[in-house]
This record gives structure tokens, sequence and C-alpha cells, in this order.
């Protein structure tokens, strides 16, 4: 697609760990459509399978929630606007160790939001209804 | 996730592919290295080469494996990590802790 495109594509997942190669070609096909450059195509699926696996692990099965996982990717001229949504309680985003300060380097687990962070252009959080994570990655 | 073995001399080599993303990955992985290591063999290269992409549960299993195989007194590196792979090492850091290589040669030289 030459053109530039815009428009909101809307994807919904059972909580399985397995949809995410699913989430993964549809975050390729988007990655397209805003012509992002390499590195930028990285960052956005790399971030979009984080929040999908947070999704997944903590809204749902850590709560014994056989729920869904909303995704809507809204594609602007030069800004690609995710959010990822699930039934869980949310939690303090505030409150995250570093995952790459020395006592934490060798934990297995605690890395997803740094790394949406270090990616991504914004991310924030909205819990009022269920966890919503919003992701926004601007054209170069 | 689908792990190969092959045995390069002293050097055991786990061949992954698909992806590494967690759930039963990490015990089949566990499970691999277990094997490995009660056989007494302590050189592990992980070619990561056929892996699409791993996410932050994936480097979790990654990690655990490190520290499974430094435990017991050996050594555990990676090869053929992809551009996808290789970004989020850095980004977490963890380029400090797995020595990595572009290819088999060099990371079984380097043993």
């Amino acid at each position: 697609m030459s053109e530039r495109s815009e428009g909101t594509i809307e994807l919904v997942i059972p909580a399985k760990l397995e949809y995410l190669d699913l989430v993964d070609n549809v975050v390729e096909a988007v990655n397209e459509l805003m012509h992002f450059d390499e590195d930028t195509k990285t960052a956005v699926s790399i971030s979009v399978v984080e929040a999908g696996t947070n999704a997944i692990q903590h809204g749902c099965l850590k709560n014994g929630v056989q729920g869904v996982v909303k995704m809507a990717f809204e594609v602007a001229p030069d800004v690609l606007t995710v959010t990822i949504l699930d039934p869980g309680a949310g939690f303090d985003p505030t409150k995250l160790p570093d995952p790459t300060s020395p006592e934490n380097l060798l934990r297995e687990r605690g890395r997803g939001i740094f790394i949406m962070r270090q990616m991504m252009d914004e991310v924030t959080f909205d819990f009022d209804r269920g966890c919503a994570v919003r992701l926004v990655k601007h054209r170069r | 996730m689908k792990i190969a073995r092959s045995d390069k001399e002293d050097v055991v080599v786990l061949q992954v592919g698909g992806k590494l993303m967690g759930g039963t990955d990490a015990d089949i992985f566990q499970e691999n290295l277990r094997l490995i290591l009660d056989e007494g063999r302590r050189k592990i290269l992980v070619d990561l080469g056929d892996v699409s992409w791993v996410n932050s549960t994936g480097l979790g299993i990654l990690i655990a494996a490190h520290a499974q195989v430094e435990r017991a007194g050996g050594e555990l590196k990676l090869c053929k990590v992809s551009r996808r792979v290789e970004s989020i090492l850095m980004v977490t850091r963890l380029n400090m802790i797995f020595e990595s290589y572009a290819d088999e040669a060099q990371a079984l030289a380097s043993f």
C-alpha cells in the first residue's frame, strides 16, 4: 500500500500464549502499513508481543481468568497507537524494579514493561475497566 | 519451541527453533539441560538461528538455563542470534551475561 493509511484494526485473542504468534503476524502487517523503518518495526513487534504476554500471563492466567485479550491498532499517517486490554486488576507501574540493576539482572521475570518503555515513544496505563496498556510509536 | 541436540566433540549444541515464549518451553528446556548435565557434559552452545522471536518470558528461560549450567560448573553460550533477539538482549543488558557468537564455528572455538 503506497498511500499512507488511517483506521483502526481490532484483534481479540483467547488468553493463551500460542496466540502471540498470530499477534506478531498482525503487527508485522501493521508495521508495513506504517512504512516504519526496520529498527522501528523491531521495536513495535517486540513491545506489542511483550504487552500481549503480560496481558495473557498476568491479566488472565495468574488470576484464573479464562478471558480474552483485546488489541486495537490505530493507524494514523505518522503515528501508531496500540492498546492492549485484559480483564486483570492492573498494578502500580511506578513500583517496578529496574531489571538492569545488578541485583535484578539475573532475575527470570520482570522485564516486559521495561522493554516496552525502552522501545516505544509512549507507554501509558489505564486501570478503569480492566488493565489497558497504550503504546505509541511515531514514524521517524 | 523445538530443540535438536548435536554433539561437537566436547560441546553440546542445542539448536532451538520457533518461538521462545515461556509456558511449557521452560520445562522442555530445563529437562534437556538436566539430561545433558547428568551426562557430565559442561559445555553448552545454544544455537538461536531458527528462533524467530523471544519474549521476556523466553529470556527468563535462557537466564535460568545459564544459571543451571553455571551452578554445575559449566558454560552456556549463544550463537546465531537474530537482529530481533539481539535487540532485546541489548535493551535488557543481558548481552553482558550471555557470550554470543555470529556463527557456530566461532562459538565452538571459544570454549
